[in-house]
């Protein structure tokens, strides 16, 4: 069991040298301890609400800003002191080591968090949005995780919820007063709010793996045949050499990761090793790697060696569409200007072709739009909610329910039959919103969090 | 020296005694007037939605309610069949003169128990432990557990119209000091009311025009150990006018319940016929139906007419209605307050939290209906027994009977109207079905020793029967010219391939039994001798995807059950649960996170806040 009364405190920043760092302090002592330490104009403990005071700290640790916020209107709903230092190992060690010793415990993974909850200050879905900006890697992502925090997500499931219940009292008054005959539910209607729950709650999951490439970024591989010059496309799109890059085919092994920021997202790319081609077979499956990361891709980035024919990579990306059907795929036609004619292969199916010379810098702004333009597409179911995983999965087993009882209603079955399905339904909703109480779920939940939140 | 006293002849004071009795104790039965116990006191009827469901349970755990319906019963039916599985439930018209004959003979029979016509006039405590009873003549009796079965005697005062006079039922005393005494013991109590409507002479009634409510054509009994059930009577339905209803509405302002001067809360599911008209203003008529009381008598039950009303009203009323223009009042409908206590002051066992060896049964716990009150008394006879002997006590959880949905909802839930069960109270209804009763529940009646060994053969045989069945439903093939052959007698596509009854089975629309029928797997006279088997090896495959669903979601339940809460503890540290929460908690002191979470106050948060907290 976790004493609330005692007084916490942590860094709230990244750990690691910084410009600045903020160590949070929670608790009914809060203001007293950094009274304690801190030295400003006035006595800390008599600071108001919401009111920011320049001064040192301790004997000379470092000069500071003490915010002050006092219960309940604060994060955690109790008082609050943050410290903002200059960032650096250091400085926050002794601001820590100085509050332990005057009273304050360090905190627990999530624990300003966990009091805020139980101080009612978030609800379910608001606890699991703090843990996705904390984890959002993208401009995108962390404005929904925030406006999810506003509680906006909660009351769209809450809604679906209360109409579902309302069917389900209903259909349960026909039962508990079937000896009268009534039919209090229309069947038709009945199955237009199904199907209409059914499309919404849909749409939601769907946005989950746009959520996915809003917080985790976007995945695009590069691939190709050996020495169709996928490194240096690499380097160019990084704007610096990474890759080694040679003549010499096969010089990539296993494969090499890193991040650009273009337009706000995070894309993250994947430099792989060259594909082969024995006889008429390809050597795919012989490269494991690559092939997962394919499977994972948002992207993939088909590189042809467009000296040897703008078709020459036919084969390669035939093999990869009929493994990943679902795989986004664009071909980049690089060393475009070595191809002797100069102008596009007209079809390649529905493929986009972009040209490419990945010595020089033509077209690679275009490639870099390019993928952006393709992020931007993928990510635009979102509205205001951010998915998360355990929602994902959660309504995905709502719609299963809601299909379960749209064909119950569909047959004709008896009201009780329908009864379990949209019962069930209820209850999934209520756990997405926390409505409903699960266990597994504040597990889940309070698991994600690193110290200072 | 009893070990055991029931306060009450009524339906949970007769499975109290005889549970108890059965159980090896030395039980006194303390009835004002032994000739009244086991009345009928409202309608002549057993069973129905739900209700049939709780009948059975206590049929399968060794009680007597269905063994005396069956024999005082004058027609069976099984309510529901155009509905799903979950809901099929039995009811019977019942002889209101005979039930309360076998009854007493199922006490008198069983030994063990003494039969005390007495008033209790207090009940003993010694400390915080229940040690007897003083009677109205100043006589003690002591025992060693208690169980009030009072009814609606507590305080009891009848009504019809503005003339109110004392009694639990109509031409019966009412019990006063109890409920001071139990009150100054720190336990809660309420105020309830509930009614019942007129009785009519039957010769004055003309049935022309009016449709008959017949038995079912193969009549099933409640008890797996009765044989056979005949329907001896019909009933008959007809229903009141726009007229009936302006009649009424001149009389409410003389109704008690009008006028303020009943102030216990009604039930909003028996609802009064006033109540009807006020509420439901919209519909012009409402069903009535006239039930035959008994084979050897005129009186006649006029069931949708319960009434507080004047007696005036009351007859001009029922005069209003086609076919009773003539007819004659034997007894006028009435209501009666009476008190209550809040069931969160009970444990599982339905003993008082405040008292040790004092339990409490039926109406004194808010509930409505002899289904309810004799599943509490059963499990208050049990667990008194249990708890004399030192052995653990029998309570039943929601996944596994109505019984324990309705002790659950008792406790957690705080009746402010009477509690009647329903089906849509169980969440795992599908697994509660009737057909299940035996195999959930008769184990345990067995354990108890409730249950004789006879009869757990019979369900036994039944056992067997059902193996048998599913062994041959799974192993027969029809060719494909002998499947497309059945399924063209039932409007059905061919097939081209064999297939095994199993497969058959799990479509809506072929009955099991013509599969059965057709193949010749088994002789056609273990067929006619078993429908019942072939009735629930159906329903397995028919459902078996939702029964499947129902299965984990118990699993779910049981986990939530077990994690546990302290006992004892103190709510008042975890300062951000709600207020309401708070006090509830505090109240009920729950065993699990799950018994917390189906407390109405407590949200989710709350539940989340204190798993939170407890970890």
């Amino acid at each position: 069991m976790i004493d609330q009364r005692e007084t916490i405190c942590a860094l709230a920043t990244p750990p690691g040298t910084a410009g600045l760092a903020v160590v949070r302090v929670s608790g009914a002592e809060a203001l007293s301890i950094c009274g304690r330490l801190f030295k400003g104009r006035g006595a800390l403990s008599d600071a108001a609400a919401h009111t920011i005071h320049y001064g040192w700290w301790g004997d000379g640790i470092d000069s500071v800003t003490a915010s002050v916020f006092r219960a309940p209107h604060s994060y955690t709903g109790e008082d609050v002191v943050e410290i903002g230092c200059h960032g650096g190992p250091f400085v926050v060690d002794q601001i820590i080591d100085s509050l332990t010793s005057a009273g304050a415990r360090v905190a627990e993974a999530g624990e300003f968090t966990r009091r805020a909850f139980l101080n009612s200050k978030l609800d379910l879905t608001q606890v699991e949005a703090v843990a996705d900006v904390i984890h959002a890697q993208t401009r995108a992502g962390a404005q929904t995780a925030a406006r999810q925090l506003a509680g906006g997500f909660t009351r769209r499931l809450s809604e679906l919820r209360q109409t579902l219940l309302t069917a389900l009292g209903y259909l349960e008054v026909e039962l508990d007063f079937s000896e009268e005959g009534y039919e209090f539910v229309s069947r038709p209607a009945f199955l237009e709010t199904l199907r209409q729950a059914t499309v919404d709650a849909t749409r939601l999951a769907a946005s989950a793996q746009s959520a996915h490439i809003l917080r985790s970024g976007f995945y695009c591989a590069v691939v190709g045949y050996p020495n169709a010059g996928k490194s240096s496309l690499f380097n160019a799109l990084l704007g610096r050499p990474r890759a080694i890059v040679s003549h010499i085919a096969g010089t990539t092994r296993d494969y090499l990761e890193e991040s650009l920021v273009e337009d706000g997202y995070t894309i993250h790319l994947y430099d792989t090793a060259g594909l082969r081609s024995t006889e008429d077979t390809i050597e795919l499956l012989g490269i494991q790697v690559t092939s997962s990361l394919i499977e994972q891709s948002n992207l993939v980035l088909v590189v042809n060696d467009a000296s040897l024919g703008f078709r020459h990579s036919d084969a390669l990306i035939a093999d990869i569409q009929s493994r990943y059907p679902t795989v986004p795929i664009a071909v980049v036609q690089n060393k475009s200007d070595l191809s002797g004619t100069g102008v596009l292969a007209s079809e390649l199916g529905n493929i986009a072709q972009i040209p490419t010379i990945a010595l020089s810098e033509q077209g690679v702004s275009e490639l870099r739009a390019y993928i952006a333009a393709i992020c931007r597409e993928s990510t635009a179911a979102i509205h205001d909610v951010l998915i998360n995983q355990r929602q994902a999965h959660l309504l995905r087993v709502l719609i299963g329910h809601l299909e379960g009882a749209s064909g119950a209603l569909a047959r004709e079955e008896s009201p009780d039959l329908i009864a379990i399905d949209l019962r069930s339904a209820v209850r999934v909703l209520g756990e997405i919103t926390g409505e409903t109480w699960n266990p597994d779920l504040l597990d889940t939940v309070f698991s994600r969090f690193c110290i200072g939140k | 020296m009893f070990d055991v006293i029931v306060i009450g002849g009524g339906h949970a004071g007769i499975e109290a005694c005889v549970a108890a009795a059965r159980m090896g104790m030395r039980v006194a039965l303390i009835s004002m007037d032994k000739h009244t116990i086991g009345r009928l006191s409202c309608n002549p009827s057993i069973g129905g939605s739900a209700k049939g469901h709780l009948a059975k349970e206590i049929d399968a755990l060794g009680g007597v309610m269905p063994k005396i319906a069956d024999a005082s019963g004058l027609q069976f039916k099984l309510l529901n069949t155009s509905k799903g599985p979950a809901v099929w439930s039995p009811r019977s018209q019942n002889d209101k003169d005979l039930y309360p004959l076998f009854a007493q003979h199922m006490i008198l029979s069983t030994p063990g128990i003494t039969i005390v016509s007495e008033t209790v006039a207090e009940i003993l405590v010694s400390g915080r432990t229940v040690i007897g009873v003083l009677t109205e003549q100043n006589e003690e009796i002591r025992g060693k557990r208690v169980i009030i079965c009072s009814g609606t005697f507590l305080n009891g005062v009848l009504w019809t119209g503005q003339s109110c006079t004392e009694g639990g039922r109509i031409g019966e005393r009412a019990s006063h000091r109890i409920s001071d005494l139990l009150e100054s013991h720190g336990l809660q109590r309420g105020r309830l009311k509930t009614g019942t409507p007129p009785r009519i002479l039957g010769r004055s009634i003309r049935y022309e025009g009016m449709k008959p409510h017949n038995g079912d054509e193969q009549p099933q009994p409640f008890s797996i150990e009765t044989r056979e059930v005949r329907n001896r009577l019909a009933c008959w339905a007809t229903e009141t006018t726009p007229r009936t209803h302006e009649i009424l509405e001149e009389g409410f302002e003389r109704s008690p319940m009008f006028t303020g001067m009943i102030q216990g809360a009604g039930p909003r599911y028996c609802p009064s016929i006033e109540d009807k008209i006020s509420r439901f203003s919209d519909k012009s008529s409402h069903t009535i139906v006239l039930e035959p009381e008994a084979i050897d008598s005129e009186s006649v039950y006029v069931n949708g007419f319960s009434t507080s009303l004047p007696q005036d009203i009351q007859l001009r009323g029922l005069r209003s209605i086609p076919g009773l223009e003539e007819a004659e009042i034997l007894k006028y409908g009435y209501a009666v307050e009476y008190d209550f206590f809040y069931p969160y002051q009970l444990r599982f066992t339905l003993e008082t939290k405040a008292i040790d060896g004092l339990y409490f049964a039926g109406q004194i716990n808010g509930t409505s209906g002899y289904e309810e009150a004799a599943s509490q008394g059963l499990i208050a006879g049990i667990n008194a027994a249990l708890s004399i002997k030192g052995e653990a006590p029998f309570t039943l959880q929601r996944s596994e009977a109505y019984i324990g949905v309705l002790i659950d909802d008792l406790v957690n839930k705080n009746t402010e109207e009477p509690y009647r069960i329903f089906t849509s109270l169980a969440e795992y209804r599908l697994l509660l079905r009737i057909d299940t009763v035996y195999d959930r529940l008769l184990p345990h009646g067995h354990g108890l020793g409730l249950v004789s060994d006879h009869t757990r053969r019979i369900w036994e045989r039944q056992q067997e029967m059902d193996t048998l069945l599913t062994d041959r439903v799974r192993t027969t093939r029809l060719t494909a010219t002998q499947a497309t052959e059945f399924l063209a007698q039932h409007g059905q596509d061919p097939v081209i391939e064999t297939v095994t009854l199993e497969t058959l089975a799990k479509r809506p629309t072929v009955p099991l039994e013509h599969a059965l029928r057709f193949s010749e797997c088994i002789p056609l006279s273990v067929l006619d001798e078993h429908p019942a088997s072939v009735h629930r090896v159906q329903t397995g495959y028919r459902y078996a995807g939702y029964i499947e669903n129902q299965r984990r979601d118990v699993a779910r339940f049981k986990e939530f059950e077990s994690r546990m809460i302290p006992e004892h503890f103190d709510y008042s540290r975890v300062q951000s649960l709600s207020f309401e929460a708070r006090e509830k908690l505090t109240r009920i002191q729950p065993a699990s996170l799950g018994q917390a979470s189906r407390i109405p106050g407590v949200s989710a948060a709350d539940v989340s806040i204190l798993a939170v907290y407890l970890r």
